[in-house]
């Protein structure tokens, strides 16, 4: 579900910076990269399996 | 480098992310290879890669624009490398198939490498960043606007595709069925 949600929040940082203010792309952007990171050191501290 | 050629080179790079994020869905849906929780992170990542080509191309390049890519560049890097290193030791078959002797999170390194040189090297070029309006179209032309649609409806594409795969749960290690679909049936 949160790859999801990061597409989705992706999908609307890329239409706020084509339509929106500036600085809520950037805010959503920002937000977007921390999604991922977080997302990332979740999945990086469960148990280690190889087919992940 | 003028306003105007760096805003063209901008939308060539969303030609880029595109290519990139169509050459997954070649992998998903002509190989039948459903992707892992990473390579969901790693596309997720090549497609936040587009948002600072999007800011350049309607405000006028701005190194904060880079730095918005640059951002998701690295850690798509990390991510990748992450994939790698699982699957580096000796005997290990790898996830997935192999393209051109790689396998598509090598292939992800090499590209999110290429990405952070690429950006580095765009904001060497100083004469973007001062004010040359003049020369600017409102929002880089035809060529820029059918990239930045592109690079919207393929990441939009991927909001129900990973929808479809995962369900409402977290994502398997080893996805083989889309969840959404085998609920459904």
């Amino acid at each position: 579900m949160e790859f999801t949600i990061l597409f989705l929040a992706t999908a609307v940082a890329m239409l706020a910076a084509w339509r929106g203010p500036r600085p809520l792309a950037l805010g959503l952007s920002g937000a977007v990269l921390i999604g991922c990171v977080a997302t990332y050191l979740h999945h990086a501290t469960d148990t280690l399996k190889l087919s992940f | 480098m003028t306003q105007a050629r760096a805003i063209t080179l901008n939308a060539l790079s969303l030609y880029a992310v595109a290519a990139v994020l169509a050459a997954a869905y070649a992998a998903q849906f002509i190989l039948h290879e459903l992707p892992c929780p990473l390579c969901l992170l790693q596309r997720i990542l090549f497609a936040a890669l587009a948002v600072g080509p999007i800011l350049n191309i309607r405000f006028g390049p701005r190194p904060s624009h880079y730095a918005i890519s640059l951002l998701a560049a690295v850690a798509g890097a990390v991510a990748s490398t992450r994939q790698v290193l699982l699957h580096i030791m000796p005997g290990d078959a790898g996830y997935g198939s192999a393209l051109l002797g790689y396998h598509y999170y090598t292939w992800a390194l090499i590209g999110f490498i290429a990405a952070i040189v690429l950006i580095a090297a765009m904001m060497l070029f100083d004469r973007q960043f001062e004010e040359d309006d003049a020369m600017l179209p409102a929002t880089g032309g035809a060529f820029a606007q059918i990239a930045v649609w592109l690079v919207i409806a393929l990441t939009s594409a991927n909001v129900a595709t990973t929808l479809a795969e995962c369900g409402f749960g977290a994502c398997a290690d080893n996805p083989v069925v889309y969840e959404l679909l085998k609920r459904a049936a």
